[in-house]
């Protein structure tokens, strides 16, 4: 009997949060600092001739200033793909890109002395879209990179000649999917010290992935590691955004360094927009082969991403987008093509859902559109080419655990499909879709054979338990999850354990926040730990009742001889009695991935591998305004196989988030370029939904016990995510006969197709 | 400037007559009242003050009196002030507009008058320092060519204030202040389409009150929007509805297509007998014609203008 998890409890620093007592980045004691401020790349890509600081450096007020010349090595999350300064020498490759950085007295200061810092620059030619890139004659972005190429993927599984052969209906479409950004609540921030006399940085970030953050300071600072703390604060929402180093984290640290103290950076909300690492723009080319049944006999995709300046993830996103065409469906036969091209805007990265949701929305749009020509009910086509766990797919990836079935049957049920769908009258419809992903990688980016996770806890003569990960709240709820499980482990109260996170000299190395692994791998982490504190416990519990410790029960905070209740023992009494052997106790719980979870064989095998993936469905329901083309969205009825809900108010926060923010990428996001200035970085211009649009969400959890999940759990926070999109443009198409083949589906696309389709009826009408 | 604050002082005058001295005797000087729009234009570095004049702490503008059967309101009363006036349930599309302006925090500072004096907007005008010096700046600011219509003469930014079309189809009236003492002028003589310079004020003058005669025409107003809450019109439409015995005449004015709310010019009445399907098609018409969207946002100019017709014509239509 679970009773810790599984009850739905508030976030355990969701007090802080709501009572503006949290400190953010931005919010941390500056008085003493200096402010830095960055000078930012005027064209999409050029050469620089020549920088003069000299005027900026003799205004009074301005302490230090650093260039592409203060740091010499690239950083990268990849480490095969770091091509990246933190200041641009030489090129600069996007509107944007850091030039040169300013520590002053003030802000006013310091922005004066980037108006100071002169810069000669020899402008190239630029490339903004994916087409233009791959042109023959298209400028080169980099010289180790023919082709503006980043990485290109020809994946193969089964024979997809056979299966087209072996089908009833192929149907292939083209989708272009906008460029989004998470735009996530907080800006950037970092706030840098450096201490002269002993050589030492602390650096406070709004990252997701601290550690990773503190391995590009050792290396672009040239410093040992040890000298080095990273800590974060509280952060105001991720979804990506964070989950690399990025530029003005180094070029803080870089400040800190030479003015030889405390450096605060706050960008602002244009800054942050373009630091960006959102979801690129991608264009979708998908085939696939169906029998009259609806089974899928053959999937062709080819995916092509224009992905910014530069690598970042971005390898990783494209095959991404081919891996995980597989492991939600049975799909013995799949050819996948990716190209990640170079662009001169700003870099893509990871974003929620990373690499799998244009591919998603393409593959569940043409999927119902078949299954439409079959006379097919959408959720009957889904039905058909169901998986079966255990099983591994095509391309090596292992499913342990699989209840689509079952979030098909429950949106099913809740949204009345059977009674409703195509009978809500004109300018109205019902849309499905489905969607999975990955509960963490099961090969990290930085693969040293090291546990995955680690956490440590602390029991001490208080009778409290101190939980120590290095894990990232984000807001997602980690730091819950985590104590949860001690509480459930140990069979202690919340209210008796407290959760510290995120100080690089405090808690031990996380590979930080990101592929949804938080759960699963910490989650893991934790129980270990708990475990380990628990057996030192009973062993103290039995010596203390003359038992053997295999005799020793505990009932909630109670430790008693099994079958007697003559002489119980409290928790804080047990815990005392351990001390005496051995004083304060910390015990250390590791997560380790099997390798059979660690995908195939063949190159870039190891990206889309996990432990287990989450598996949703959902139905939307719009009304089409059919003067302005406007799609409001009426109800979604959306359901996630989590393994199972260890906090369930937390995971239905997250199905919530998913199905937001993809219903923003469905409806409205998009970024919007202007010769590489970006139009839309400030939020009157990018517009994600506001509360006063969004639906009601009737959140369904379906829990498939995952064998190797944390009492069964798998990832929660992304997995919704991409069902949204596609289930948006099934309603669309149901409620007015047009298929949409672009996202974001803003009414003045839609009123032009609408526009363009009534032109065609009325030709077919005259020449019939 | 990216989004430092310039230094300013801060002047505080107790009444009209000082507000309008410490404007005079401070050259380039500007007024603020709530400041949503002011202050952000500080912050990026699109307007440049040594001294604002502070028009919270004059009482006489935060006024709503009745005079002779109208209302006369206060060009310092705030929207959520305006929302919660029981009287202007009689104005409907003024009250819809004044709900539809960005979100709920903005209406609790932002004023009548500064909901009019709008400043107009545009995607290569509402950016950092930064980014309009990348691009060469533009007619309306510091440049001298339009990046919307670099063929024309003048800056093309759009108004985007949602209550101005709103008070035209009552007919309101504004008061002004200045050096010269007071002025009355129509609200449809008040701006003038040029992006640059589309407020018919003269220097150092600031609006007062806005007068409304009595109230007769049903109206409405609906704005064109990507979401329900924040976004300024990508068009809005205000309807006003007179039912006469020579037949219905309905007033319409237009804002966020062009430099300033446009007044569309209908000549004809429904008539009893009137086809009322052709009677509307032609006022949809006459919409899609009266206004010229430019690129000044994101989205295409052909879909505002043709959505801010339809909902013209049906917003008519549910009238009758």
């Amino acid at each position: 009997m679970n009773r810790a998890v599984g009850q739905p409890v508030p976030l355990v620093d969701g007090i802080e949060k709501v009572t503006g007592k949290a400190l953010y980045t931005a919010d941390l004691d500056s008085r003493d600092a200096l402010v830095g401020r960055i000078l930012r790349a005027p064209v999409s890509h050029g050469r620089i001739t020549h920088i003069d600081t000299s005027a900026a450096e003799a205004l009074p007020g301005v302490v230090a200033i650093v260039t592409g010349d203060d740091c010499a090595l690239t950083y990268g999350v990849i480490p095969i793909a770091m091509n990246e300064y933190p200041m641009a020498r030489d090129r600069m490759r996007y509107r944007g890109e850091p030039i040169a950085a300013v520590a002053a007295v003030d802000a006013g200061t310091a922005q004066a002395a980037l108006d100071l810092i002169d810069v000669e620059i020899e402008e190239l030619p630029a490339v903004y879209t994916a087409a233009q890139s791959r042109a023959p004659d298209a400028p080169q972005l980099h010289d180790n990179k023919p082709g503006n190429l980043e990485r290109e993927v020809h994946h193969t599984f089964g024979n997809v000649a056979d299966g087209f052969a072996a089908s009833d209906l192929v149907r292939e479409e083209v989708f272009d999917c906008a460029e989004v950004n998470h735009a996530q609540m907080e800006p950037h921030a970092a706030l840098a010290e450096y201490d002269a006399v002993r050589d030492r940085l602390t650096l406070h970030s709004v990252t997701q992935v601290p550690f990773y953050v503190h391995l590009m300071l050792a290396r672009c600072l040239e410093m040992d590691s040890s000298q080095i703390r990273v800590v974060k604060p509280f952060v105001g929402g991720g979804f990506g955004a964070r989950t690399e180093t990025l530029n003005f984290e180094i070029i803080a640290a870089l400040l800190a360094r030479k003015a030889g103290g405390k450096v605060m950076m706050r960008l602002t909300r244009e800054e942050t927009f373009l630091t960006h690492r959102g979801r690129p723009n991608t264009q979708v080319r998908l085939k696939l082969g169906m029998t009259e049944a609806g089974g899928i006999t053959a999937v062709e995709c080819e995916a092509v991403m224009a992905g910014g300046g530069y690598a970042g993830y971005g390898l990783v996103t494209i095959l991404y987008a081919g891996a995980l065409l597989h492991g939600i469906y049975d799909v013995p036969n799949v050819k996948y093509d990716g190209y990640r091209v170079y662009t001169n805007q700003p870099p893509c990265g990871a974003m929620r859902g990373h690499g799998t949701v244009d591919v998603r929305h393409a593959f569940e749009c043409l999927l119902d559109r078949m299954a439409r020509e079959l006379e097919l009910d959408p959720f009957a086509v889904r039905r058909a080419n169901l998986l079966s766990a255990p099983m591994f797919t095509a391309n090596g990836l292992m499913v342990n655990s699989y209840g689509l079935g079952e979030c098909l049957d429950k949106v099913e049920n809740a949204s009345g499909w059977a009674g409703r769908k195509g009978k809500l009258g004109p300018g109205r419809g019902l849309g499905m879709a489905c969607s999975h992903y990955v509960s963490g990688a099961a090969k990290p980016v930085h693969w040293t054979g090291e546990p995955h996770a680690v956490v440590s806890m602390k029991l001490d003569f208080d009778g409290s338990v101190t939980v120590l990960t290095g894990a990232s709240d984000i807001g997602q709820g980690s730091s819950t999850i985590v104590a949860l499980a001690a509480s459930e482990i140990l069979g202690i109260p919340l209210a008796r354990i407290r959760v510290v996170t995120n100080d690089s000299v405090i808690t031990p190395k996380d590979n930080g926040s990101y592929s949804s692994r938080v759960t699963f791998m910490v989650g893991n982490a934790a129980i270990d730990a708990a475990k380990a504190l628990r057996e030192k416990l009973v062993a103290a519990a039995a010596k203390m009742l003359e038992v053997a410790p295999e005799d020793v029960e505990c009932e909630g905070e109670t430790f008693f001889l099994r079958g007697s209740s003559q002489s119980e023992l409290t928790f804080h009494g047990v815990a005392i009695a351990a001390l005496a052997a051995e004083g304060t106790i910390t015990v250390k719980g590791t997560f380790s991935t099997p390798v059979e979870a660690q995908g195939g064989g063949h190159r870039g095998g190891a990206v889309g591998s996990t432990m287990g993936f989450s598996y949703g469905a959902q139905v939307v329901e719009v009304a089409v305004d059919p003067d302005t083309a406007q799609i409001s969205i009426e109800k979604v009825w959306a359901a996630l196989d989590c393994g199972f809900a260890i906090n369930p108010l937390a995971v239905e926060g997250q199905i919530e988030g998913s199905v937001w923010m993809g219903m923003g990428q469905g409806l409205c996001e998009e970024t919007h370029y202007i010769g590489g200035l970006p139009a839309h970085a400030n939020l009157t211009d990018y517009r994600f939904p506001t509360i006063a649009e969004s639906p009601p969400i009737d959140v369904q959890i379906v829990e498939s016990i995952d064998p190797l999940g944390p009492f069964g759990a798998k990832e929660a926070g992304e997995g919704a995510l991409s069902g949204f999109p596609p289930a948006l443009a099934n309603a669309v198409a149901d409620a007015l006969g047009l298929d949409l083949n672009f996202l974001p589906l803003t009414p003045d696309r839609v009123q032009e197709a609408l526009t363009k389709l009534k032109r065609a009826n009325r030709r077919k009408e005259a020449a019939g | 400037m990216s989004e430092v604050l310039p230094k300013f002082q801060l002047l505080e005058p107790g009444t009209v007559d000082e507000a309008v001295a410490n404007l005079r005797d401070n050259p380039g000087a500007l007024p603020c009242a709530g400041g949503t729009d002011l202050i952000v234009r500080l912050r990026k570095g699109l307007s440049e003050t040594g001294t604002l004049v502070d028009l919270n702490g004059v009482g006489e503008l935060r006024r709503v009196t009745a005079p002779n059967g109208g209302l006369r309101i206060g060009a310092g009363v705030t929207l959520a002030e305006l929302e919660a006036t029981p009287a202007l349930a009689s104005y409907p599309a003024i009250l819809q507009a004044v709900a539809t302006v960005a979100g709920p925090t903005h209406r609790e500072t932002a004023t009548l008058g500064g909901n009019l004096c709008l400043d107009t907007r545009c995607v290569y005008y509402n950016q950092s320092h930064w980014w309009r010096k990348s691009n060469g700046f533009c007619l309306k600011y510091l440049g001298n060519i339009c990046h919307v219509a670099p063929k024309g003469s003048r800056c093309r930014a759009a108004f985007s204030g949602d209550i101005a079309p709103a008070v035209m189809v009552h007919d309101a009236w504004i008061e002004i202040a200045g050096p010269e003492g007071l002025r009355k002028v129509p609200l449809s003589e008040f701006y003038r389409e040029d992006g640059a310079d589309h407020l018919c004020l003269e220097r150092d003058e600031i609006v007062i009150a806005v007068q409304l005669p009595a109230p007769g025409p049903v109206s409405a107003y609906r704005k064109v929007r990507l979401r329900g809450a924040v976004d300024f019109p990508l068009a809005g439409v205000a309807v006003a509805c007179l039912p006469r015995p020579k037949g219905t005449r309905f007033l319409i004015a237009v804002t966020g297509t062009n430099s300033m709310p446009v007044m569309v010019e209908l000549s004809e009445t429904l008539e009893k007998d009137d086809d009322a399907g052709a009677f509307f098609s032609k006022l949809e018409k006459q919409v899609q014609k009266s206004v010229s969207p430019q690129r000044t946002g994101t989205l295409a100019p052909h879909y505002r203008r043709l959505a801010v017709a339809a909902l013209a014509r049906r917003m008519a239509q549910d009238m009758l």
